[in-house]
């Protein structure tokens, strides 16, 4: 005998139709029915009870070494025209300055990968950087602003933006908003970042079980999101570093 | 609005520094706003006994004190600047340094939580005031013209105050205030690369409105013009110094090196004199770890170009010296770190883009470091009143602090370890290496922090244009 039906023994005729009842409401979650109501009517409500901001894009800011180099850019942009036509006209803009783009991004210097992808109508960029999100930002747009413009032209709020020499600073932001937030890989830093975000910062909201809710409400505001910030197989090393060591000039 | 130089219209702080031997910085929040921007209108012309701005027009004779105002964003608000006015302000500069505190290398003892008064209420500090001087007495007297109720503006206690006690020495026993950013409308081009390597600073270094170090590359300017142009950016930081475990730092490392078989070549042994009259072999070490972590001799004479003693001779230029592949200057030195001037580093763009005005001085005693003497629990508080100027905080001050000062980034050589003098540095994890004539380094360990942040504040340093726009807005 295991030490669970042991304990369920013990409860008596109350607690045992208690368990019942916890299995059955633990079935209805699973129904058809009840996925509709949360989808149509759950959510809707409690994001509109408990307003959620969308969280930040890009890392968390953190002070360690380790975790200031190999940076992810998840970069999603959506194009002006959402056509075959629009997708195709993004391809171009890539494929017709593609020499300077790639020739800019190793003038950066802290560049490890960069890729350019079209996910339904969104132009997206996916980069691994090292150090601070607006220097690599600042620094693309000095090596090649006015090629990247004919790209950033192309996307929903882009020209105003443009030329990005002449608005650096809304530039850089624009692409940070338009990074994805990386959720958290540890579920409790996910519930800190809620409260971070929302001011109600300090101890005493680390309940687990408004994991999911939260979790839930943070998608509903924010759809698309870069699931923890990912896999590194030489963690901890620059991209400077690594060419030093390989000898291919840095 | 016109690129030409009007010095009439720039505050005075920014491209020169006034030479004074003390300074008292006031804090101080606008608490009525139509009596502030009275105040403010005052300010330009010096009526009604508000002292009055010094602007960097040229001067016959050396004013007795100056005065100088920066604004932060909660100032701009208080004061009354229209919303479409305030969001063209930079990001970090409407968020402000506490914000931006991870950045900076502000955690720890250093985060904006443990920051003393009035820098625990971030929000409240509206005006940084500069008041330069001779005297105490001339800072009392414009402190009590400057500050008072009818104005609209509270002091928000302490007021902080530096003094130079030592000429150009600072804390740590270093000189300071050697290089900065030259402009050819301030400081002429006579001569100009013999006595500075680096090229000249274009005004927009600085200033708002004016070509910066990016060519064809422009600052966004504040709006409306007269609000934005011609004015600046500072971070203004209150960094205590850890004088005493900077010396007991150095004694440490001297007594490691004197163990490692290496250490000879740090010093060879016979050279002691070189470094100074009389000193023992640790105490030689000492100045030679001091330089190693500074890039400079404690009198300033650069590694660059004088790598093996302190007064060579014959003298050499303080100045005009660059990094280059054989230059037994540390790559992570303090000095090169921060400015690594033309030498090779990741951020190609970047080389002498992220310079900035420093004008700081010293606060508490002078320190004199006696081995013989243990810690004294009630040690005198000592640092430095910094203020680091730039057009664009992001890009200069912020830029330098996160990559370069922390962190490392710009030479894989010091990716992962930090400024040994100012970084944000962990006994357990931080390094720093000696380089040896033979090409190989020691690797030093263990250095504690030696700088905490205590407060500070970004603020935007307005032209005269600007203070009077912001001294008749209704």
């Amino acid at each position: 005998m295991d030490g669970a039906s042991n304990a369920a023994s013990d409860k008596g005729l109350f607690g045992r139709l208690g368990d019942q009842l916890d299995r059955f409401v633990g079935w209805l979650a699973t129904t058809r029915l009840f996925k509709c109501i949360a989808a149509k009517i759950l959510v809707p409500y409690w994001a509109w009870r408990t307003p959620v901001k969308p969280q930040e894009g890009g890392p968390r800011p953190s002070l360690q070494p380790g975790d200031n180099v190999q940076r992810m850019m998840n970069l999603v942009m959506p194009l002006k025209d959402k056509s075959a036509v629009g997708r195709a006209l993004a391809a171009l803009a890539i494929a017709q300055n593609k020499d300077e783009i790639y020739a800019g991004l190793d003038n950066v210097g802290t560049v490890h990968f960069a890729r350019f992808v079209i996910v339904d109508d969104n132009i997206c960029m996916f980069s691994v950087y090292d150090g601070d999100f607006t220097n690599y930002i600042r620094d693309f747009i000095v090596t090649i602003g006015s090629v990247f413009d004919a790209v950033v032209g192309l996307v929903e709020g882009g020209d105003s933006v443009i030329p990005s020499a002449e608005h650096v600073d809304q530039f850089i932001d624009w692409v940070h908003d338009h990074d994805l937030y990386q959720v958290s890989d540890v579920a409790t830093d996910i519930l800190r970042d809620q409260e971070a975000v929302n001011g109600d910062a300090g101890p005493g909201h680390d309940d687990l079980r408004k994991l999911p809710r939260d979790l839930i409400l943070q998608l509903n505001v924010n759809r698309n999101v870069s699931l923890g910030s990912g896999y590194r197989a030489y963690p901890g090393y620059s991209a400077a570093q690594v060419r030093r060591q390989f000898g291919v000039g840095w | 609005m016109s690129t030409a130089f009007n010095p009439a219209d720039v505050q005075g702080n920014i491209l020169h520094g006034y030479h004074k031997p003390r300074v008292r910085y006031l804090m101080l929040e606008v608490t009525e706003p139509i009596a502030a921007r009275r105040w403010l209108a005052a300010s330009l012309s010096g009526s009604d006994g508000v002292p009055r701005i010094t602007t960097e027009q040229p001067w016959e004779t050396k004013p007795d004190t100056c005065f100088n105002i920066g604004l932060t964003y909660q100032g701009l608000r208080a004061l009354g600047a229209p919303a479409s006015s305030l969001a063209s302000f930079p990001t970090e500069f409407i968020e402000g340094m506490s914000k931006r505190a991870l950045k900076l290398g502000d955690a720890g003892a250093s985060a904006p939580e443990n920051w003393e008064k009035p820098f625990d209420e971030p929000a409240r500090i509206h005006i940084v005031a500069s008041i330069y001087a001779d005297e105490v007495a001339q800072l009392d007297s414009l402190q009590r013209a400057a500050v008072n109720v009818k104005w609209g503006v509270r002091l928000l206690d302490p007021a902080r105050d530096g003094w130079c006690f030592n000429g150009d020495y600072v804390h740590f026993n270093y000189t300071d205030n050697i290089s900065q950013p030259k402009f050819k409308e301030i400081h002429g081009t006579d001569n100009y690369p013999d006595w500075d390597s680096q090229p000249m600073a274009p005004l927009g270094t600085v200033l708002l409105g004016h070509p910066t170090n990016f060519e064809g590359l422009k600052w966004r300017v504040p709006q409306p013009e007269a609000l934005g142009h011609n004015g600046s950016f500072n971070a203004f930081r209150v960094l205590e110094q850890d004088v005493v475990g900077f010396e007991e730092y150095l004694t440490m490392a001297a007594n490691d090196l004197l163990k490692n078989p290496k250490g000879n070549e740090v010093l060879p042994p016979g050279d002691e004199a070189k470094i100074g009259a009389g000193l023992s072999r640790r105490d030689a070490l000492r100045e030679v770890i001091a330089a190693a972590m500074c890039g400079r001799w404690r009198n300033g004479v650069p590694l660059a170009l004088s790598p093996d003693m302190p007064n060579p001779s014959p003298e050499m230029s303080r100045t005009n010296f660059d990094y280059d592949a054989n230059s037994r200057c540390p790559y992570g030195a303090h000095i090169r770190r921060c400015n690594p001037r033309g030498a090779q580093i990741v951020q190609r763009v970047a080389n002498h883009s992220r310079r900035l005005v420093r004008r700081g001085m010293p606060y508490g005693p002078a320190y004199v470091y006696d081995p013989a003497k243990p810690r004294d629990p009630n040690e005198p508080k000592r640092g430095l009143l910094g203020n680091f100027i730039g057009a664009n905080l992001g890009a200069q001050f912020e830029a330098m602090s996160c990559d370069w000062l922390n962190l490392g980034l710009q030479d894989p050589r010091v990716t992962g370890s930090n400024d040994p003098l100012l970084g944000a540095n962990d006994p357990v994890t931080s390094w720093f290496d000696l380089p040896l004539k033979s090409g190989k380094t020691i690797r030093l360990r263990g250095l504690p922090r030696f700088v905490t942040t205590k407060g500070g504040a970004y603020t935007f340093l307005p032209s005269i244009s600007a203070i009077k726009y912001l001294g008749s807005l209704t």
